[in-house]
């Protein structure tokens, strides 16, 4: 399976999202909850917002525009306007590096 | 008293905003495609970053807006005025761009008349010709004390020169507005008429059939739709799918469609409070909700369809909900507009 590196563990501080865009892929937000990392696509599945640039919450991230919420582990839609998941990446971190299995 | 602010945004697009005006207004007037959708400081879609100046909020407490937000500088363009000129980043996109720029004027209330027990049906008069296409909505701006609000046309823009516009205004009990509209407005008073606002217009060149949902006050954008179909010569087939309260809520929508093809447009209506049937209004409507009546009842496969919608958040989100969650219809073919 092909893992991809996004970014190095100390770029993405404790409750705070990383926007990277690697080659063949949609960009994608790295979050960081309390020391674990997740993944999912950075462009809203509403509209054409950069989730990175939300606000993030008890687990959760607040699209920056129309404020549609996310789960950030598993990318469920959880408010309106949104009702499309966002989708996520199984992620694991070696040598503290970030990477995501494709 | 200055002829106005100037606007620029970080894209490099300027506009000059009246004394007065709303950044979103001001720019939408000058054919600008700014991101908006309720014009009512709700939905958050007209977002702007403040780079440069100050600006009066008309509702500070607007909850299309974070308090967050707000200390990073982002402000709502439909509640700004500007005390300065102004620069500012803001969405834009083609989809924004207004086919028939707004504009603002005096308008005198020349009839009313109730549709039901808590819809009053209100024609204005303007001098100049009601522009604006089916489904769009006007900002009524009343004086002392002042206070605006957005309603949907529910007539079809008449003849050419013809000034009228008619709304159709729910009572909300302990509302500002509309119980002063539906109370104290008898034919002669005046307001000024800003329009015509909204993305969630009818789309003369699509062909597919149509489906049009209203809930409550929904009604009017949803009828003036219907209306339009009704006086084209080809226009697609149309559903028109109504949710009321009670029995008692509901209009006699095939009169109020009037001179349509009744052939064409397939009416239904549900209640979704059955419970509130009496005797002079017994239940004779299925009972559910709009969403899952809908559900249960359109022919056919959902994508092959264009959606119209109006009315509470509520019901929007049910239905749209629905249709994309569960039916993989397109969002570009769900047109809405939550009555915030
Ligand atoms: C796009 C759109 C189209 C609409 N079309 C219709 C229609 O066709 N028919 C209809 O009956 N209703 C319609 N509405 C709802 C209508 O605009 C009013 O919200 C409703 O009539 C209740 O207003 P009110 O003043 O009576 O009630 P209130 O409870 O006094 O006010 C209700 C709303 O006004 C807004 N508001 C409150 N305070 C302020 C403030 N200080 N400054 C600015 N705004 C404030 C808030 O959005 C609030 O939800 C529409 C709403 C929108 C957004
Ligand atoms: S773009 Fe994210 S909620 Fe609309
Ligand atoms: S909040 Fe301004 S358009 Fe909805």
């Amino acid at each position: 399976m092909p893992s991809v590196m996004l970014c190095r563990v100390e770029e993405v501080a404790c409750g705070t999202a990383l926007r990277v865009e690697p080659e063949g892929l949609p960009p994608l937000a790295v979050f960081n909850l309390d020391g674990e990392f997740f993944v999912m696509d950075d462009t809203c599945s509403h509209g054409e917002a950069s989730l990175c640039d939300g606000e993030i919450e008890d687990g959760q991230i607040d699209c920056p525009w129309h404020h549609a919420r996310f789960c950030i582990r598993t990318g469920k839609a959880l408010t309106f306007p949104a009702v499309v998941p966002q989708k996520t990446y199984a992620v694991s971190v070696e040598a503290g590096e970030v990477r995501i299995e494709l | 008293m200055r002829a106005g602010f100037r606007i620029e945004l970080a894209s490099g697009e300027a506009f000059t905003c009246a004394p007065g005006d709303t950044v979103l207004g001001a720019g939408l007037r000058h054919g600008l495609g700014l991101a908006y959708e309720c014009n009512a400081g709700a939905c958050g879609s007209c977002k702007l970053e403040l780079l440069a100046g100050t600006v009066h909020e008309v509702y500070p407490d607007a909850p299309g807006l974070r308090p967050k937000e707000r200390e990073k500088g982002k402000r709502l363009a439909c509640q700004c005025v500007p005390l300065e000129d102004l620069r500012i980043k803001m969405r834009t996109g083609a989809d924004y761009v207004p086919a028939i720029p707004p504009s603002r004027r005096t308008a005198r209330l020349v009839a009313r008349r109730a549709v039901t027990h808590d819809l009053m049906e209100l024609t204005f008069e303007t001098d100049d010709a009601a522009r604006f296409l089916p489904g769009q909505y006007a900002l009524l701006h009343l004086a002392a004390p002042i206070a605006t609000r957005a309603y949907s046309m529910s007539n079809v823009p008449g003849a050419a020169g013809e000034g009228r516009w008619q709304f159709i205004v729910r009572r909300v009990p302990g509302g500002l507005v509309s119980a002063r509209l539906c109370d104290e407005f008898t034919p002669g008073a005046t307001l000024e008429l800003d329009a015509p606002y909204g993305i969630a217009h009818y789309r003369a060149g699509v062909m597919r059939p149509i489906v049009c949902v209203a809930g409550g006050s929904g009604l009017a954008p949803m009828l003036a739709i219907v209306r339009e179909l009704a006086a084209r010569a080809e226009a697609p087939p149309a559903f028109l799918f109504y949710g009321g309260r009670s029995a008692r809520d509901v209009p006699d929508l095939a009169a109020e469609i009037g001179a349509a093809d009744p052939a064409r447009t397939a009416i239904s209506a549900v209640v979704s409070m059955p419970g509130l049937a009496s005797e002079e209004h017994p239940l004779t409507l299925p009972a559910g909700l709009v969403h899952e009546h809908l559900a249960r009842s359109l022919p056919g496969a959902f994508a092959a369809y264009e959606y119209y919608l109006a009315g509470p958040p509520p019901m929007i989100e049910a239905c749209v909900r629905m249709l994309v969650a569960d039916h993989g219809v397109p969002p570009t073919q769900i047109h809405f507009d939550r009555f915030f």
